[in-house]
């Protein structure tokens, strides 16, 4: 994709390495834990139970994660038709516009997403219908486990932490929920950067007008070889 | 009246360059909290079980990562030598084969972008070499990459099932004639407008040269195979006494396994048997991979003898991690976009609006072809600004409970929506197709539009025919699977 | 405010997973909902959103904790997480038939079991029948033997899983929508339904045939939150109760008909549908049984007892 970003410094770069590799291995382990229940079912008669509720864990972490990084690195489509139709200075009144209902909208997502997540965890959720005006008294829903997915370690200290010590037999789903809170506020911090990125240069949008930009700029440049 | 207003606002926001997932997000949030007591947690829930809710769905990282590795690893260029093998010998045969070429890919891939990226690329550059038009080239290639969401497997066929509960199964056979259909009118227009404008003819390059093409296609073509005999069965032969030798096997999985299996098995392919990308490939001096063809300098493929590790490092190597990469990337703005849809059909649900507006749209006595003339305005209208899967999850819930009040198939309304976001690909002023062919082909976006159109003609056609002839996508999936039970 | 309703009415959204009309948890879902919107006019208004338009089955219990959505009614496997006890219905061959589970669930073991979620913020309201469950597959079905080694599509619970492990069967957990295609192509070879699911998703098409075995039992159960109903008038509640209780009845009791009429919709159709005799029946009971012990822990002795105690007298 036309990507704007270059990581800048060691420590961005780190990060970005990060995320790309986090983005790769959260879709090839989906992959992989498929493709292993289709030969287990077909060659074995047999299969990981959990399989399939992994994959779908992993699917929604791969986004929610990913969103961020798209904040980033300025892939996220939209529609630039009018943009293009414009001068400079109500293209950056619209870049504004466009990164102020952004910001509101993660902020929003960011209530939403401790409000879920927290008492899955054994917090309180936040009161308020729009913004948060305190903490609620919330149920705690510790007990809550997925269908099938086994805990690989750390059971004991789970149980006695957020299950007042009560057995349990699969993963608790307080841990593939915590995509929410976590990925939310990547997201809050990227379009922050963003919009100050956009505040400084005095021009810039949040959005690509295709999915296949970085591939069509390698298709133009080999084009114009011949 | 206050969904007008939702509606208004998107499309508002839209226009003002917020990005689409943010615009349909940001817009159903709002009216969930000023119209109803639905808390944002509950917003928070739906994003996550966009992904984690619809089994379906999953399909789609699978199919954009074994398209993700047929591009990197030189499939395309393997099917366009077959095609021109078969049939560039003909009068326009180069673009007879670039919509030859297009079919084949779109067998491999979900999306109609993708496939205009890995024919194109090539074909269009080929086509002006030998005397075609660039702007002949560029229409071609971007009406015949259109048949990327047609010809099964298909992104939009996915997110079409999902929303509206019906077998993507049954949706990928249903492609399969429409989607050679469209592909051959296209052709036959192509060799109708080369005879009479004269256009070149290559040369009749022998049956050897089809049958060696051919098996170097084979690895690729394989997996169309592997898709359409994995999902739906395949013959079969056993070697037991008294048995008879012949028969059916059963399919091995659902569609979405069968993408997963897409992936591994475009993986493997790429790196091992045409070692076109990971630790087998060829590289130029600099350690990239060769673009196109190899430059004099590049080092050879090596064998597996010879790097047998290759094995357990191809997983690992770094083009394997940047095409699983990009194909997550794609993936994340697909559903980044689908997930806030799913939160507007979520609001809209909420606000049982389906069912209101069904009702208001039936007592207003509203026929089959008048509802069907309105989808396709609906969606042409849509295309305009929205990206395809989003546009479906969108429409197809509101159309849905109408299109089977009324007796129509709900898999031909499917096929009809499909066709429709084909033609919204290449119309303008917005159109996917469009972009891609004018950044491949390196054309201003108007010249395109204009390359387009005798072509947009004939899918206008195809459309009308699709439209009023339901057995054209009933057929297969009725013979394969017996008729579609209908649920209300 | 939501279009249908009156300002000033409690809105209550009944999220279910089914068809209106024909799924006898549609039907009792939108009698619900006709009752209650014309006997608490001006008082309480009900939507009913099916067909898992809203949410689907796990979800749904969130939302209602999260207080958005007010009634629900998930198949009794969803509730092992809130009380392991809940897996005596998923156990095989616990009851000998409807009239078992209803009396079961009418005791006070049963009632008792609708409390038990209370700290969990769930509190039952009544227990919504579907009917028996009966094995096809792809091959003739008549002894335990024949399942061996084939692949049945499960709900994902632990019991139904070691249930087909002790058949030596393959269990694949699958959604609901994809069965009907994956047993048409033989991704998978049967499956375990009541008739009504049967027929409604057209599964005997692509089956060899349907053995009579109501080895199990598909039943739901109404729950609203806690929360929610603290939050009502106790005159309000009381009235909603009383129609709840009263649509629950007649439906219940009706189910059994709608029960048979699905299997004879299933003959009909062409369906193949074998029944066991005593001594092959008793082998299924025999191969399935150990299972019990397996989960004893959870569900209690002295529950199987008391539900072993009613086919008795059921039986007699
Ligand atoms: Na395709
Ligand atoms: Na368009």
């Amino acid at each position: 994709m036309a990507s704007k970003y270059t990581p800048s410094g060691p420590v961005s770069r780190v990060i970005h390495e990060i995320e790309e590799t986090m983005i790769a291995l959260l879709l090839g382990l989906m992959t992989l834990v498929t493709f292993t229940n289709v030969v287990l079912r077909y060659v074995f008669n047999s299969q990981l139970i959990w399989g399939l509720e992994l994959t779908l864990i992993l699917f929604a972490w791969l986004v929610i994660f990913g969103i961020s990084y798209g904040f980033k690195v300025t892939m996220h489509l939209g529609v630039d038709a009018v943009i293009a139709l414009v001068g400079k200075p109500v293209q950056f009144a619209m870049a504004l516009i466009g990164a102020g209902v952004t910001l509101v909208y993660v902020l929003l997502l960011m209530k939403g997403a401790w409000d879920y997540w927290a008492p899955f965890a054994g917090f309180n959720a936040t009161t308020g219908h729009w913004f948060p005006t305190g903490f609620a008294n919330s149920r705690d829903q510790g007990w809550y486990e997925t269908e099938q997915v086994p805990i690989p370690f750390l059971q004991g200290w789970l149980e006695a932490t957020f299950n007042m010590g009560e057995t349990y037999e699969k993963l608790p789903r307080f841990i593939p929920y915590f995509i929410l809170p976590f990925g939310v506020l990547l997201m809050v911090i990227r379009v922050i950067e963003a919009t100050v990125r956009i505040i400084r240069a005095g021009e810039g949008s949040l959005i690509v007008s295709h999915e296949a930009e970085d591939a069509v700029e390698q298709a133009a440049a080999l084009n114009k070889e011949d | 009246m206050e969904v007008a207003l939702l509606f208004i606002m998107i499309i508002g926001l839209l226009m003002l360059g917020v990005p689409i997932a943010v615009a349909l997000g940001f817009s159903s949030i709002m009216f969930q909290l000023l119209f109803s007591d639905t808390s944002l947690a509950s917003v928070a829930q739906s994003l996550y079980q966009a992904m984690a809710g619809h089994y379906t769905l999953l399909a789609i990282p699978f199919f954009i990562l074994a398209s993700s590795f047929m591009s990197t690893g030189g499939v395309a260029k393997r099917i366009i030598r077959f095609s021109i093998a078969c049939v560039g010998h003909l009068q326009g045969g180069l673009a007879i084969a670039g919509v030859f070429a297009c079919m084949m890919f779109a067998a491999l891939s979900g999306s109609s972008p993708a496939t205009v990226v890995a024919i194109g690329t090539i074909v269009i550059a080929a086509m002006r070499q030998v005397g075609y038009t660039k702007e002949f080239a560029a229409g071609v290639i971007c009406n015949a990459g259109t048949l990327g969401i047609l010809i099964p497997p298909s992104i939009v066929m996915v997110v079409y099932a999902s929303a509206t509960d019906v077998s993507v199964g049954r949706m990928f056979l249903a492609g399969v004639i429409p989607g050679i259909m469209a592909g051959v009118m296209l052709m036959i227009t192509i060799y109708v407008m080369a005879r009479i404008k004269n256009m070149p003819k290559g040369e009749w390059l022998g049956w050897g040269e089809i049958w060696a093409s051919f098996r170097d296609a084979a690895w690729g073509l394989l997996l169309i195979v592997i898709i359409m005999g994995g999902i739906y069965g395949h013959p079969w032969i056993r070697f037991e006494q008294g048995a008879s030798l012949f028969y059916w096997k059963g399919g091995a999985f659902t569609p979405t396994e069968a993408a997963a299996v897409a992936a591994v098995y475009a993986f493997i392919v790429a790196s091992f048997i045409y070692r076109d990308m990971g630790p087998l490939a060829s590289r130029e001096p600099d350690g990239s991979l060769p673009v196109g063809f190899a430059s004099p300098e590049a080092s050879k493929r090596s064998s597996l003898i010879q790097k047998p590790w290759a094995l357990i490092t191809a997983f690992f190597h770094k083009d394997t991690r940047q095409t699983v990469f990009e194909g997550g990337k794609l993936t994340i703005t697909l559903m980044f976009i689908i997930a806030n849809a799913l939160l507007l059909k979520h609001v809209l649900t909420d606000e049982q609006i389906p069912q209101h507006i069904a009702d208001m749209m039936l007592s207003a006595g509203l026929g089959p072809i008048t509802f069907l003339i309105m989808v396709n305005v609906i969606l042409l209208i849509g295309g305009q600004f929205m990206e395809p899967s989003g546009l479906i999850v969108i429409v197809a819930p509101l159309v849905f409970p109408i299109a089977i009040q009324l007796g129509i198939d709900p898999i031909h309304l499917g096929i009809i929506m499909v066709v429709n976001m084909e033609i919204g690909m290449i119309t303008p002023p917005v159109g996917l197709n469009l972009f891609v062919t004018s950044g491949v082909a390196g054309m201003p976006l108007m010249s395109v539009v204009r390359a387009a159109l005798p072509f947009l003609a004939v899918l206008f056609v195809f459309l009308i025919i699709v439209t009023y002839v339901p057995a054209i996508s009933t057929y297969l999936p009725t013979l394969f699977m017996g008729p579609e039970i209908i649920v209300k | 405010d939501t279009m249908g309703c009156d300002d000033g009415e409690i809105v209550v959204k009944f999220s279910h997973v089914t068809n209106t009309d024909r799924h006898p948890k549609g039907i009792a879902a939108t009698l619900l909902a006709e009752r209650v919107n014309a006997e608490m006019d001006g008082t309480m208004c009900m939507e009913v959103f099916p067909n898992s338009t809203l949410y689907n089955d796990d979800q749904v219990l969130e939302a209602m904790l999260q207080g958005d959505v007010q009634l629900a009614s998930p198949s009794l496997s969803k509730f092992e997480t809130f009380t392991k006890q809940f897996r005596i219905f998923d156990l095989p061959f616990m009851f000998v038939n409807m009239d078992a589970v209803d009396a079961f669930q009418a005791s006070e073991t049963g009632q008792a079991m609708m409390d038990s979620m209370q700290r969990r913020g769930l509190q039952g309201l009544g227990f919504w029948h579907n009917g028996m469950k009966q094995f096809s597959a792809n091959v003739p079905l008549n002894a335990p033997s024949d399942a061996e080694g084939l692949k049945f599509r499960v709900q994902t619970s632990d019991v139904l899983v070691a249930q087909m492990e002790a058949l030596g069967a393959s269990p694949q957990p699958m959604s609901f929508s994809e069965v009907y295609g994956a047993l048409q192509t033989g991704v998978v070879d049967g499956q375990e339904n009541t008739w009504s699911n049967i027929y409604g998703q057209k599964f005997f098409e692509v089956q060899d045939g349907t053995t009579e075995t109501n080895h199990g039992v598909l039943d739901y159960l109404v729950v609203a939150s806690v929360d929610w109903l603290d939050s009502l008038d106790a005159e309000v509640r009381d009235d909603f109760m009383e129609i709840f209780l009263e649509v629950t009845a007649e439906r219940n009791a009706a189910v059994g008909e709608v029960d048979a009429n699905n299997r004879q919709a299933v003959l009909d159709a062409g369906g193949v549908i074998r029944e066991l005799s005593a001594e092959q029946r008793a082998e299924w009971v025999a191969t399935m049984q150990p299972v019990w012990t397996q989960f004893l822990d959870d569900v209690g002795q002295e529950n199987i007892d008391a539900a072993q105690a009613i086919n008795a007298s059921v039986v007699n």
